[in-house]
């Protein structure tokens, strides 16, 4: 490497609490490349990558941009300098035109008409030449995901940007997307411009990225260009070691042995003619027929907002359906409450575990016992048996690795993946014929989410179902016995695992054979 | 070693509160001392100053805690004046036209409607959330103002007392009258109706199921719904048992104490109430015991204002500092 | 038409503190900051307008600059302890309406003594615009009025073009819709709260010392009567927007006029059915306009750059 560095984080450190998030990393990037942060949740990453852009002060630690020490007090000085981020979840006002958002905090031509058609072509002409095509007068909050993060980029680029720092950008990608945006990247660098891609997707890296970074537990393990490195390398600087690699069935490639299911008995769910409307008449979901049986690992795939949410509501009941009927095991349970299905029928993990799952201000048995809390052993009568209750949680602590100082600290104390935590162990903590999980693996580390692989492909074994819903393609891909893909609230394909295909999953996901399919099921 | 850490702030923000009011105090030309002794000491002077602040003591208690059983599931109250008033409306139209019935029967009956007066005084609200999410402290705020007209209306009308200058109904009948528990001075059993209604709420959302399934739902409706407790039945559950409450003090105003209705029998309990709630962080247990600060600062404002002609208000502003100088106390162990 | 013109004549004077009381609590609002304290804002207003003129020997533009400016400190102070402490809103807010409506009474108390009958102070001269005012029926209305209504109008249409047709506004809004973007791109969100909160806080304030300088020359225990709660149920339906919020206030002072007016008129019902009617209609319009309005989306929450989303 003759180049200068442009960019160097040297010995960052950064405390939340007393939590050590950054422990002295140091970062260097050069002109032109794409540099890869890898590294599992928690890592550090993006703390790093927050740290640069002014949005966390450090406590420790230099920034050095084009040979000169930087003192970064905010995002405006970044911005000044000609660094800008794009968030994993992206920073946008929903209400405003894509123009808007874009021009939010610069300096119009117009500030007090806001005649703004300068910056709108200057707009037209970034998009046209980044690829990345959008309508500025469109209203941010109706846009798909896909246009939605090429606003963000166009955001920094808008603001001239060197450096582009991108926070997992390919979440919620169908995997053409995600080609698209790499050539796009392509483009970008070839500018001159120098990229930070954070990800913990070791494949995405490697196909893209000229040097790469791991980050583990807040500390620098490696730094290596794409040429001198090897997967092995880098799986085991993501893990360390700790983790028994041959076993996990997170780097098995999804070769573990896959269990029969017995296809014969009745199935655990049946979704009949499924529909589900909002008052004021907007379908959410639409004729879901499918079954999964008993034992089964089903996945749903899909970008997210195409009724993901909904799917896993009706099935817990926390919505009726407005159509068609739900059936376990061959009971109507259309209707049934949430609090009746929690005995015994089903589990959840939802996705928005901070929304619709923790509750902050309680304490952690408080909400191990959420929904299980007229069940026994937590209740006699009408009382709450806390001592019971402490015990029980106690152990669970333990079982489920999660970090508090015990059943009465506050939920409000809990880092992220503890919280994730805390919904996993509530749902395996009772028996339930049905697990509904949505992106429950977001936010753990890579030895937590093999351990709650392990979790459910146990679960197989004694005839017990669970509906994976994920945003993660490859963790479906990993261990699902099917794929149903979920686009604009209706299924557009069910795929065995015998016909796995992550393109074709793509194509489904992002509505191509939408029309076909309908077409064949007209047809037959 | 717990407890005594988690004074420290109270104390502190009592001192700092009184050393701000001394200022002002001493500004007025008043002794500073001599009027921090009244502020403190009046209630314990005398058996008479003692029952004046048990007196203060109930209304208080009751009203902290019909703020603070909505706020346990995250709902605010603001309805508790209101739904006081009507509560002792009901009780002495009830003890008015029911005047020549026994004790047995009478008594129950006042009780009953001055409580369910406030209950469905709470109910407005709670179901204006739950049909069409409106706002409950807005409604609730509202309907204080809708109470007072409702007083005025009640004591000016067929039910006045004639000889009274200021708007007030006739006695009650004798048989409506709460039982006493001393002679002299006179102290109503509404202390005792106080002090099992703040043990039965703290075992309640303590240690039941529907207890566990109110703090659920204050501490994230959205979760809670999402595991199967009915949230919105809550609300409206805990906004009409705070109505309930509220009712029972104005009950207790009536038939313990003035044996009649008297426009402005409200006070300022609303605002002392808030502010004792808030000053025990929603804490029932803790509510009791800050009313009974509370009270011995009212009664010895009365004192102050008589005896040295220090205005009232100083004391209320005391009040407020304490309950922003404990909040601020939370800033500072967030620090 | 007589009467016709003295009623809306009556509603456009009455309009003021309902203008300036909910355009203070929309501007904090469009940048996060919920302000529940106007009642004791403006009862505090009303006080400091009134002591503060008494004690300038009538002077109205001291009394007003003291309602102003107390108005201006409760706005910071409720600005410093949400924004910078990170303080729950509406305790805060309530806490400052607890502490306003205790000095509302206690300065009074402190400057004039304990009186029988409170001195009286001048009230707020009527300005015709020359010209305009000598139209017939529109005149009268329209054109004939103190100042503070003229600048209820002119600040509201203002208020309007600023926040939706300039640069400034267009970065304020944001910080109460999203304050995480608005930060990302290097927008001073703190500074922003400050302001709106600050300038709202002297509106309210405004709000009230229109009342003792207005209606009555002086100041009486309580006599805001709940406008400053109706103000808080008015801003929310009229969707945080600068001109609904005029046209909403004139329909708040057109009930508030007519319940008055009635009772002056010597219909037989009892007066005090009538003076519920501004708070009944309100519950009531509430029930079918609170669904559909919009709210800033940032509304009532402090933002704390580190805080880190979990």
């Amino acid at each position: 490497m003759e180049k200068e560095a442009i960019l160097e984080l040297r010995n960052i450190r950064k405390v939340f609490d007393k939590n050590v998030a950054l422990d002295s990393v140091s970062f260097s990037l050069y002109p032109g490349e794409i540099h890869g942060l890898l590294g599992g949740n928690g890592a550090g990453k993006t703390t790093l990558m927050n740290v640069l852009y002014g949005l966390y002060r450090r406590d420790d630690g230099d920034i050095n941009f084009h040979g000169q020490k930087l003192n970064i007090q905010g995002p405006k000085d970044a911005i000044t300098h000609g660094i800008g981020m794009v968030h994993q979840h992206f920073l946008q006002i929903g209400s405003y035109t894509v123009l808007e958002n874009i021009v939010l905090g610069t300096d119009v031509s117009h500030p007090v008409t806001m005649k703004l058609s300068a910056e709108a072509q200057k707009i037209i002409d970034l998009g046209n030449r980044f690829r990345l095509p959008v309508d500025p007068n469109a209203v941010v909050d109706t846009l798909p995901v896909g246009t939605r993060q090429k606003v963000e980029i166009l955001k920094a680029l808008y603001r001239g940007v060197e450096v582009l720092i991108l926070d997992e950008p390919t979440t919620n990608l169908t995997p053409q997307e995600v080609d698209d945006l790499f050539e796009s990247l392509r483009v970008i660098v070839n500018e001159g411009l120098s990229i930070v891609f954070i990800t913990h997707k070791l494949r995405e890296v490697l196909h893209v990225c000229d040097r790469i970074t791991v980050l583990r537990e807040g500390r620098n393990i490696t730094s290596l260009t794409r040429a001198e490195a090897s997967e092995e390398i880098f799986v085991r600087a993501m893990v360390g070691d700790q983790m028994k690699i041959e076993g996990s069935v997170y780097f098995s490639h999804g070769s573990m042995a896959n269990t029969a299911v017995d296809e014969s008995a009745i199935p655990a769910l049946e979704m009949h003619d499924v529909g589900l409307k909002t008052k004021e008449g907007i379908s959410r979901l639409a004729g879901l027929n499918f079954q999964i049986r008993q034992g089964e690992l089903f996945g749903v795939a899909g970008v997210a907002g195409n009724g993901q949410r909904e799917l896993a509501e009706c099935v817990t009941g926390v919505v009726i359906p407005t159509e068609g009927k739900i059936l376990m095991k061959g009971e109507d349970v259309t209707g049934v409450s949430v609090c009746e299905l929690l005995k015994d029928w089903i589990s959840y993990i939802p996705e928005d575990r901070l929304h619709d799952g923790f509750l902050p201000k309680a304490n952690v048995a408080q909400n191990l016992i959420l929904g299980y809390h007229r069940q026994k052993p937590y209740c006699e009568g009408s009382f709450i048996k806390w001592d019971t209750v402490y015990d029980k949680v106690r152990g669970y602590i333990g079982e489920y690795k999660i970090k508090t100082n015990g059943p009465e600290d506050p939920g409000g104390n809990l880092s992220g993946g503890n919280i994730q935590r805390v919904m996993i162990a509530r749902a395996f903590s009772m028996n339930s014929h049905m697990m509904v999980a949505h992106n429950p693996t977001r936010g753990l580390d890579i030895p937590s989410m093999d351990f709650v692989y392990n979790k459910m492909l146990e679960r197989k074994e004694t005839g017990a179902s669970t509906l994976l819903i994920s945003e993660d393609l490859d963790e479906l891909l990993l261990i699902c016995d099917r794929i149903a893909v979920l686009y604009r609230g209706q299924i557009v394909g069910i795929l065995d695992r015998k016909d796995f295909d992550k393109y074709a999953i793509g194509r489904l996901m992002s509505g191509i054979q939408a029309e076909e399919t309908a077409d064949l099921r007209a047809a037959s | 070693m717990t407890i005594v850490r988690k004074l420290v702030p109270y104390v502190i923000a009592i001192i700092a509160s009184f050393a701000a009011a001394g200022i002002f105090i001493a500004l007025t030309g008043a002794n500073v001392f001599q009027a921090y002794e009244t502020i403190l000491f009046t209630s314990f002077r005398t058996p008479n100053g003692f029952v004046q602040t048990l007196l203060k003591f109930i209304p208080l208690t009751l009203q902290a805690l019909a703020f603070t059983i909505p706020l346990t599931a995250g709902k605010f109250n603001m309805g508790g004046e209101g739904q006081m008033i009507v509560g002792a409306i009901a009780a002495s139209v009830v003890g008015i036209l029911g005047a020549d019935l026994p004790a047995v029967i009478l008594l129950p009956l006042v009780v009953l409607a001055g409580v369910a007066a406030g209950a469905i005084w709470g109910f407005i609200p709670a179901w204006l959330l739950y049909k069409f999410n409106i706002n409950e402290i807005l409604t609730s705020m509202l309907l204080n103002f809708v109470s007072f007209q409702i007083i005025d209306l009640v004591a000016t009308g067929a039910l006045r007392d004639p000889v009274a200058g200021h708007p007030t109904t006739v006695q009650i009948g004798q048989g409506g009258f709460l039982p006493m528990l001393i002679k002299n001075p006179p102290l109503n059993a509404g202390l005792i109706l106080a002090l099992l209604v703040a043990a039965g709420v703290y075992l309640y959302t303590t240690r039941t199921t529907g207890g566990y399934e109110l703090v659920a739902t204050g501490a994230n409706p959205r979760a809670a719904a999402v595991f199967g407790i009915n949230v919105k039945r809550m609300f409206v559950f805990s906004i009409v048992l705070a109505g309930a409450i509220a009712g029972l003090s104005g009950v207790i105003e009536v038939a313990g104490v003035q044996h009649r209705l008297i426009v402005g029998l409200q006070h300022n309990f609303l605002v002392l109430g808030v502010i004792i709630a808030l000053i025990s962080r929603g804490n029932n247990l803790a509510v009791p015991f800050v009313a009974f600060f509370i009270a011995i600062l009212e009664i010895g404002a009365s004192a102050m204002q008589r005896t040295m002609n220090v205005p009232i208000e100083m004391v209320f502003i005391v009040e407020a500092l304490v309950l922003l100088f404990v909040l601020l106390s939370d800033v500072f162990r967030r620090r | 038409m007589e009467s016709l013109v003295t009623f809306l004549r009556l509603t456009l004077l009455s309009m003021v503190p309902f203008v300036l009381a909910a355009q203070g609590t929309m501007l904090g609002g469009r940048t996060g900051v919920f302000n529940v304290a106007q009642e004791g804002i403006m009862l505090v207003g009303a006080s400091l307008g009134f002591i503060g003129s008494y004690l300038a020997g009538g002077s109205t533009l001291v009394g007003i600059a003291a309602a102003v400016l107390v108005g201006g400190i409760f706005g910071l102070a409720l600005a410093y302890f949400t924004t910078t402490l990170k303080m729950n809103q509406f305790v805060i807010g309530l806490s400052l309406l607890f502490i306003g409506t205790g000095l509302s009474t206690l300065i009074p108390k402190l400057v004039i003594g304990v009186t029988l009958s409170q001195p009286l102070i001048p009230t707020l001269q009527d300005l015709p615009i020359p010209l305009l005012s000598q139209i017939p029926f529109l005149g009268t209305v329209l054109f004939s009025h103190n100042i503070l209504v003229y600048f209820a109008i002119v600040l509201s249409i203002g208020l309007w073009y600023f926040l939706f047709r300039t640069q400034l506004g267009l970065e304020l809004r944001s910080v109460g819709e999203n304050p995480n973007a608005a930060d990302s791109l290097g927008i001073n969100t703190s500074k922003h709260r400050y302001m709106t909160a600050i300038i709202g806080g002297m509106l309210i304030g405004l709000a009230g010392a229109y009342l003792p300088m207005v209606y009555t020359g002086t100041f009486t225990e309580g006599m805001v009567k709940g406008r400053g709660w109706l103000t808080i149920a008015l801003t929310f339906f009229a969707g945080w927007s600068p001109l609904p919020v005029l046209y909403g206030s004139l329909f708040f002072a057109g009930i508030e006029v007519a319940s008055y007016r009635f009772q002056a008129g010597g219909i037989a019902i009892p007066y005090q059915y009538l003076l519920m009617v501004p708070y009944l209609a309100t519950i009531l319009v509430m029930m079918f306009t609170f669904r559909k309005t919009r709210v800033p989306g940032f509304l009532g929450n402090n933002y704390d750059r580190e805080k880190r989303s979990l």
